[in-house]
């Protein structure tokens, strides 16, 4: 069997295991909770929006921090960042058809991203057809990550340095959700993409770089990766995600000639969240295997892993009169990466706390301290630390 | 108005981190750690100028490079910062294998010199050619690198005993390297006249810059003004040429000059402080006549840049060839030396081996000995009388010699 006609297996038995694990049990109803989010704070759970000429909508977010970081006891940073300014826009074009669109100036409009653009067809709640520009369901961070409902200000270290976030890619599929019980649902995305390109590779000065293999806009091998999440939620506030990735990276075909072997790139992703006691806990953690080259063994990684945990807790709701939508937040963050697993050094670990202050529940000051080590190929430690202020807000 | 209980539950956080805070200040926001036990550190009394120049030198010399930016088609590592950890030595995963000698025209035709185990996607990566011999060599520290160079070659002449006149069975010579013309006349240890090779494991170098310009070119791929023509695995098709699509030359002078003052600039790590063991282990380092070839202290001479200038290196090198004897010999000559002889490594940056290499200890030019008492006891030939005395020395005697030169 050929490497192609394995990998095509792959993808059928993957999609095949999303739809028999969505296929509603005998407790499940097709018809889920239609006033809760798809995700929270996700592609049509934007606060803020005004409404133009009835069916569309517009609004954004814009974030700005202050930074300052220390590395070795030296000052390695105390500036300003215009971090990101997004607009976006949903309209409902119809009682089937709804379109959305993200577009993100980020570092002071250094860069300029569409990161959203895709076309819903709803045909049922639990079928529904999307197509464009879409956001990748590899963990629920990716889904939901506005920095007006993120606690801290810098996304945690597995979402920007293995997952890629915010991680969109043009693709079509499929999502839906199916109740169960009066409160639980299940919900699915599974989608085919243009997936990674080779930059994860050869545009990396770092090793692997899976973040540099974003942007496929067009497709470069003629095999479309595959990506998809389910997740159960048995209550509002309780989900827990699994969620893949697979797919060739690497042009190892053009225009159906064969240059290459094939190479894929696999990424799991366990993701969850709930609340007790009041603190709000949620979390993620990735597994990337990547297929490399021979010739670049031991020096570009072939496996990578991090995960993160962040524990949040409201206070002082009310506390300022002049406020009474103001609530304060206290927060933990501990966090860790493994740029190469089959290296001795090469990963990252720090922790953060911090508190947080909402005038209402759109805007946010965020104070962080952050305290990291960072080891390289040697295991050789250097120590960081980050004392962070940041400001986002929907509009 | 009252306190809310949630809040007034949780008041006492923010108090309780503030006093932290205060109380570990240094500890929370890091700490700078002793620049002397540090392998990247500059030298002291640097200009704003020539500091400016470290700096500069420092970020090309972490630089890695991807193939978008020219590495390869065939490559050891990414960066000179990847062999040399945190500027000092490599580990066994990072050693090059040298093949070939000049009677067989350095086994060009099977990818020597020296084999590049590494490839971009569409090159072929080389391998040692079945039944070759094969010199393995750890990369070697390169702090230090201004001062070895500011040594004068009368300096490192001096020491020379090629036909062992004072009859003490140590035998040091020059290794005479021609310099390649590539190097500029500016540069030290340049010119058409052989120069006194003090650089590498055979001092087959006569320059920084020289070892620069091969150790981009050799290990890494890249292309500079001085050698501008890529390093292609002989073995490998035409078709594998098209791999590497970046023009050459991958770098200018200007960066190669940059790692070259980087180099230039880097200072040793400081040795461990005195002890009654210490001084009895420098007594006996003497006296076993290890300091013979590991000669303690070296002079610099008149340099522009004045920190290099008329300085004390205590290095623990003669810099010269001495014969190592058939349990260290890797029978590849290299320029003048042969297959038995080996410059004479420099000990200083003892002290801090393990400190940057997670705690383990390659010694040696190809890291077989993983303590000092070990690297000792595999020195023969000229060092064969030392070896011995030291084998020879009482349990508190030997372990006095060992924790000197570890302190170093």
């Amino acid at each position: 069997m050929t490497p192609r006609h394995t990998a095509s297996r792959a993808r059928q038995t993957f999609l095949l295991a999303l739809v028999l694990a969505a296929t509603p049990a005998s407790r499940v109803t097709a018809q889920a909770d239609s006033t809760r989010p798809f995700v929270r704070g996700g592609v049509y759970d934007k606060p803020y929006q005004a409404r133009l000429l009835g069916r569309t909508a517009i609004g954004g977010y814009a974030e700005a921090h202050a930074r300052y970081e220390r590395v070795d006891g030296a000052t390695d940073e105390m500036g300003f960042v215009a971090k990101r300014f997004n607009l976006f826009t949903s309209t409902r074009v119809s009682d089937f058809v709804r379109m959305a669109a993200e577009l993100e100036f980020e570092e002071g409009g250094e860069e300029v991203k569409l990161e959203y653009a895709a076309i819903d067809l709803r045909i049922h709640a639990a079928l529904t057809i999307r197509g464009g520009m879409l956001l990748s369901p590899l963990g629920r961070f990716n889904l939901s990550h506005d920095s007006p409902l993120n606690e801290f200000t810098d996304r945690p270290l597995v979402s920007t340095e293995v997952l890629g976030v915010a991680l969109s890619e043009p693709g079509f599929g499929v999502l839906g959700q199916a109740a169960i019980g009066r409160q639980g649902r299940v919900t699915w995305e599974a989608y085919l993409t243009n997936g990674f390109h080779d930059g994860l590779v050869a545009n990396s000065a770092e090793g692997t770089r899976i973040p540099l293999g974003r942007g496929n806009i067009e497709d470069q091998n003629a095999s479309p990766a595959v990506v998809g999440r389910l997740a159960w939620s048995p209550r509002v506030g309780m989900e827990l995600g699994i969620s893949g990735h697979h797919g060739a990276w690497n042009a190892f075909t053009v225009e159906g000639t064969p240059v290459d072997e094939r190479r894929d790139l696999t990424i799991s992703v366990l993701d969850g969240e709930l609340s007790v006691a009041g603190i709000r806990v949620s979390g993620e953690a990735a597994l990337a295997r990547i297929d490399i080259p021979p010739g670049l063994a031991g020096t570009y990684a072939s496996r990578q892993a991090g995960w993160f945990l962040d524990l949040a807790r409201d206070f002082g709701a009310g506390l300022i009169p002049t406020a009474p939508g103001s609530l304060f937040t206290l927060k933990a963050r501990i966090d860790a990466i493994d740029l190469d697993t089959e290296a001795v050094g090469h990963h990252v670990r720090q922790a953060g706390l911090g508190i947080n202050f909402r005038p209402t529940s759109e805007s946010v000051v965020k104070l962080d301290f952050v305290r990291g080590w960072r080891f390289d190929p040697f295991n050789n430690r250097s120590d960081f630390a980050r004392l962070l202020a940041s400001f986002a807000t929907y509009f | 108005m009252g306190m809310p209980n949630l809040f007034r539950g949780l008041s006492g956080i923010p108090v309780g981190l503030a006093l932290l805070l205060q109380a570990g200040c240094s500890d929370l926001l890091t700490s700078t750690p002793d620049s002397g036990d540090q392998l990247d550190s500059p030298l002291e009394g640097l200009s704003a100028t020539e500091r400016a120049a470290f700096v500069r030198g420092d970020e090309e010399f972490a630089r890695r490079f991807s193939p978008a930016t020219g590495l390869g088609p065939i490559f050891n590592d990414v960066s000179c910062a990847a062999c040399h950890s945190a500027d000092g030595r490599g580990r066994p995963g990072n050693a090059l294998s040298r093949i070939g000698t000049p009677d067989e025209d350095m086994l060009r035709s099977w990818g020597g010199p020296q084999i590049q185990n590494r490839a971009i996607p569409g090159a072929l990566a080389e391998v040692v050619p079945a039944g070759v011999h094969v010199s393995v060599r750890l990369p070697p520290p390169v702090f230090a690198a201004g001062l070895i160079e500011a040594i004068p070659e009368a300096t490192i002449i001096a020491n020379a005993d090629p036909d062992d006149l004072d009859g003490d069975g140590i035998s040091g010579r020059v290794n005479w390297v021609v310099p390649p013309p590539w190097v500029p006349g500016t540069e030290p240890g340049a010119g058409p006249e052989p120069r006194v090779g003090r650089f590498g494991r055979k001092a087959q170098t006569t320059s920084i810059l020289q070892q620069t310009v091969e150790a981009y070119l050799q290990d890494m791929g890249i292309t500079t003004d001085f050698l501008p023509d890529e390093n292609r695995n002989p073995l490998a098709g035409h078709a594998h040429d098209a791999a590497d699509r970046i023009g050459d030359p991958e770098v200018p002078a200007g960066t190669v000059f940059a790692v070259v003052n980087y180099l230039r600039l880097l200072a040793p790590p400081a040795p461990g402080g005195p002890t009654a063991a210490r001084a009895l282990g420098e007594q006996l380092f003497a006296a076993t006549g290890c300091a013979a070839c590991h000669v303690p202290q070296l002079q610099t001479g008149p340099h522009p840049i004045g920190a290099l200038a008329h300085q004390g290196v205590t290095l623990y090198s003669d810099l010269l060839l001495h014969d190592m004897g058939d349990a260290l010999a890797d029978h590849r000559p290299d320029g003048d030396a042969d297959g038995r002889e080996w410059r004479t490594t420099p000990l200083w940056g003892l002290r801090m081996i393990r400190a940057y290499l997670n705690g383990d200890a390659f010694l040696l030019h190809d890291g077989r000995a993983r303590t000092i008492e070990e690297a000792i006891l595999l020195h023969g030939g000229e060092a064969q009388r030392s070896r011995d005395l030291f084998a020879g020395l009482s349990p508190a005697d030997r372990a006095a010699l060992l924790d000197f030169v570890g302190s170093r």
